[in-house]
């Protein structure tokens, strides 16, 4: 039980392969690239659905912010489905592992960083001082500012991992207690049930959130810096 | 949001024209001071730990 409750977040492999990179490849194939002015249902409703998420997240930017756009679609899109595709049972989740989602955050955060330096260096850097600041607590703030500067990757990165893992293990949990509640009590096994099917429905919505909070907290690190 | 158009409703004098914490210039000159002490701190510091052999004579 111990060993089985952590084997699904091991990297896969076959063959002494690792195909965590067809896994992380594999959401790609669920987004067909339109052929045609009218396409199918599913590109329509994907189309309509991307089109609904970019007018939502990219109201508040300007043009530079704008030039994003592409980026943050395919990072919702790649997290979203990459957790959703994760509930399906004994498949892997990349967005489990620790390593994935920094090298997502950590790009994307230094990006938005190194683009506010180079284009808008007096707001960028003048930025680490809340307008407003009592003179003796000027160094303080300054110093505070600039370590939560650098935490925001590592919060982004773990935000997503400990949500999924977190949840992937309660699921792991429940199911098997509800196994083993069966043939103890069937009463507190239905109970047990019950919760399960709860839980799922909530992986089911913090998959999505946590897609959005993701690329959402990605769009206003730019924000700040465009 | 600051700035240059709202900075123009400050009139500082003196040291306090390049060192506030409500124009944009101002702020800017007050992080990079603050950096700048941290790091000779830190460089001076450093540097410090590294020679003892000389500190000793």
């Amino acid at each position: 039980m111990n060993e089985n409750l952590f084997a699904s977040f091991a990297a896969p492999s076959m063959m002494g392969l690792p195909i965590v990179v067809l896994i992380v490849m594999f959401p790609s194939i669920l987004f067909p690239t339109p052929s045609r002015l009218i396409n199918n249902r599913l590109i329509s409703i994907q189309q309509w659905l991307i089109q609904l998420t970019s007018k939502q997240m990219l109201a508040i930017h300007n043009q530079k912010g704008r030039t994003w756009a592409l980026m943050l679609m395919s990072l919702i899109l790649f997290i979203g489905s990459t957790n959703l595709l994760g509930l399906l049972p004994h498949s892997f989740t990349p967005t489990t592992q620790l390593s994935m989602n920094l090298g997502m955050a950590i790009p994307l955060w230094a990006g938005t960083v190194i683009t506010g330096l180079r284009y808008k260096t007096k707001a960028s850097l003048a930025h680490f001082l809340p307008q407003g600041t009592p003179l003796p607590l000027i160094p303080m703030l300054v110093v505070i500012e600039t370590i939560s500067l650098f935490i925001q990757p590592m919060a982004l990165a773990v935000r997503l991992t400990a949500n999924i893992t977190a949840g992937h293990l309660l699921i792991h949990l429940i199911g098997g207690a509800t196994l083993a509640l069966i043939n103890i009590s069937a009463t507190t096994a239905f109970i047990t049930f019950i919760i399960l099917i709860l839980l799922t429905i909530l992986e089911f919505a913090v998959a999505l959130i946590q897609a959005y909070v993701f690329t959402l907290l990605v769009s206003l690190y730019l924000h700040d810096n465009t | 949001m600051a700035g240059p158009e709202t900075d123009a409703q400050f009139h500082f004098t003196g040291i306090r024209k390049y060192f506030n914490s409500y124009t944009l210039t101002g702020r800017m000159n007050c992080v990079l001071a603050t950096r700048g002490g941290i790091a000779l701190l830190l460089y001076f510091k450093l540097g410090s730990k590294k020679t003892p052999a000389v500190k000793a004579t």
